[in-house]
């Protein structure tokens, strides 16, 4: 069973996607901001972590970065959700995944879905 | 961008960025300060701490908003979207949202502090919102312990330099003991008038500053938040210049023979007399002669459209005034029939002459005014302060008020108490039934400071304009409309 690690400091938004996750026949471990994440993540390496952008303490792209120095954790595909137009993070980083919120839940599925098969894709 | 490092707390204001709001709160928030922001969900508290995020965002400050049990950001932002305040491009780096009711539920207040303590220096933020201070509240173990979390905070703004908002869904009910402790209150809410509904924002508590006390109206429209001050509660230390010997005068040669003195620069007179008595015709000579003279003129009507007010004085040898709307020396505003606000109502018109910087205004309709009103008892006050502020503007000033009965022995003036009290002068038209013939008639009620002719006046409107003829020598009870003669009449010419 693949594992998601979804990320997001909204305790209602964080609950709807494992939930909707677990559906969909995933196993997911959640954190409230990148620092829990990045602990949650050195304990139990997820296949894919699932983060939004603005959060206390450590954001989306402080975790990726620290996910970026990090052995172990730098081939792990991120997925940056955010409610903030994404176009910044998207001219800086054009490999990163990024979905707009509000999504609906199949766009999120498929896109999580994508990106864990692009992942397994020889390089 | 951090508030500037020698800054003084105490006195320091933000501004909000909300129209009106400013006014009411003596000059905006003070920096440091903690307020409270209460209304029942839906009041509006939510637009207005955003709309002053974004206010601090386009003048090169941070804003961190917090949310515990709150709507989802990306709810809220699709909410703002079509605010045009809203500035995505703001996020993150000048607005940024978090939610810390995770650490709210597992580390209760201390962890909360933390949080925000944190959150703020790592984003050099000047305005902290706290969108669901109710939640905090219930995660307290004792008022005292919820007062201790608020008097920190307190502590941390005023060695930080940031500002507080607090969003509350508690409405105006007893004193509770954390309003004690914030520096501000302010409470929004909806009230009913019969079938209508109007918004109301009052400051509750308002340390270290003045403001404009009791209710006062707000709208949120696409703009956002945009406060209305009720008119009298503005503090009048303006005064008007004195214009000393200027006069002005109607234009029309046989009614200022009466008024020879003419009207004051800046006066307000009143044109009163029931419908088709002629009174929009004597309103817009007054501004025909005062484009005439090269004088910019304001006409803010309520009954007749731009064009079919021009069509109509036209006819009547005003054909000029065309020409003079097409080059704006003539400015015309028709309010449509419908629901409006005194204070929207001032707001525009006092708008409209400081922007055109009307000398001459003619507001044709003052009943659009008076059904405006909800609170009947306010429009004494609410004129006094209205006719000061166009006094103040050097602005000189007809309203016409139509009176509900065209023939009848009772004179019913439909004026609040104290309104014809604070208008300088007084004309009263009037149809009147005499040797089987309609005419019109004028009188002058009333001209502060200088002679007029008291007798009553036919006048005519035709195509060569508005003439006024001699005084009725004779026949009795003309103000009611239903003259009779003692004998004969005869009319001096």
């Amino acid at each position: 069973m693949e594992t998601v690690l979804v990320v997001d400091d909204e305790e209602g938004i964080l609950s709807a996607i494992t939930d909707l996750l677990e559906l969909e026949g995933y196993h997911v471990l959640a954190a409230g901001n990148g620092r829990k994440a990045l602990e949650r993540m050195v304990a139990t390496r997820p296949d894919l972590v699932l983060t939004d952008w603005m959060m206390p303490v450590v954001d989306g792209l402080q975790l990726i970065e620290q996910m970026e120095a990090t052995p172990g954790l730098r081939a792990i595909p991120v997925i940056l959700m955010s409610a903030v137009d994404l176009s910044a993070p998207r001219r800086l980083r054009p490999e990163l995944v990024l979905i707009q919120k509000p999504f609906d839940a199949n766009s999120l599925v498929k896109t999580v879905r994508q990106t864990l098969d692009r992942s397994r894709e020889p390089r | 961008m951090s508030p500037p490092e020698n800054a003084p707390l105490s006195t320091e204001r933000i501004p909000t960025g909300i129209p009106g709001l400013d006014e009411v709160l003596g000059g905006g928030l003070l920096r440091s300060g903690i307020y409270m922001v209460m209304g029942e969900p839906g009041a509006g508290k939510t637009m207005l701490a955003n709309q002053l995020c974004y206010h601090q965002a386009s003048r090169g400050s941070r804003s961190l908003y917090v949310t515990l049990l709150a709507e989802t950001h990306s709810r809220m932002l699709e909410h703002l979207k079509p605010m045009r305040f809203f500035e995505p491009r703001a996020m993150p780096d000048s607005v940024y949202y978090v939610s810390a009711f995770r650490t709210l539920e597992d580390h209760g207040l201390p962890g909360l502090l933390e949080l925000l303590r944190r959150e703020v220096r790592h984003h050099d933020t000047g305005l902290l919102v706290i969108d669901g201070l109710v939640q905090a509240q219930e995660s307290a173990a004792s008022p005292r312990e919820f007062k201790k979390f608020i008097h920190e905070l307190q502590v941390s703004a005023s060695l930080s330099r940031f500002t507080v908002l607090l969003l509350s869904s508690g409405t105006g009910g007893p004193v509770q003991p954390e309003h004690t402790m914030v520096d501000g209150i302010l409470e929004l809410r909806e009230r009913s008038y019969g079938v209508r509904a109007h918004r109301e924002l009052r400051v509750r508590k308002f340390r270290g500053g003045e403001n404009l006390a009791g209710q006062h109206f707000f709208r949120i429209s696409d703009a956002g938040l945009e406060v209305f001050p009720r008119l009298e509660s503005l503090t009048h230390r303006e005064q008007p210049l004195d214009k000393g010997a200027e006069r002005v005068h109607f234009g029309i040669p046989s009614l200022d023979a009466l008024l020879p003195g003419g009207l004051a620069v800046g006066s307000t007179t009143l044109l009163l007399g029931p419908s088709g008595s002629g009174k929009t015709m004597l309103g817009t000579n007054l501004l025909a002669e005062g484009v005439r003279l090269g004088e910019p003129c304001l006409y803010f009507g309520f009954y007749e459209t731009p064009d079919r007010l021009l069509n109509k004085i036209a006819k009547v040898g005003l054909d000029g005034l065309q020409e003079a709307a097409s080059s704006k020396r003539l400015a015309l505003h028709w309010q449509p029939p419908g629901e409006y606000v005194l204070d929207v109502l001032a707001s525009r018109l006092l708008a409209m002459v400081r922007a055109h910087r009307a000398r001459r205004v003619f507001v044709d309709g003052l009943s659009g005014f008076f059904d405006a009103a909800v609170e009947p008892a306010r429009l004494s006050l609410f004129f006094s302060a209205l006719t000061h502020a166009l006094r103040c503007m050097g602005a000189t000033t007809a309203f016409s008020l139509e009176t509900p009965q065209v023939f009848g022995p009772e004179l019913t003036f439909p004026m609040g108490a104290g309104i014809s009290a604070v208008t300088e002068n007084l004309l009263f038209l009037r149809h009147v039934e005499l040797d089987s013939r309609l005419r019109r008639l004028v009188s002058i009620l009333k001209l502060r400071d200088t002679e007029y002719d008291a007798t009553l006046r036919e006048f005519t409107i035709s195509r060569d304009g508005i003439a006024v003829l001699g005084p009725f020598s004779t026949g009795d009870a003309m103000l009611t409309g239903l003259a009779r003669h003692p004998s004969a009449s005869t009319r001096e010419d």
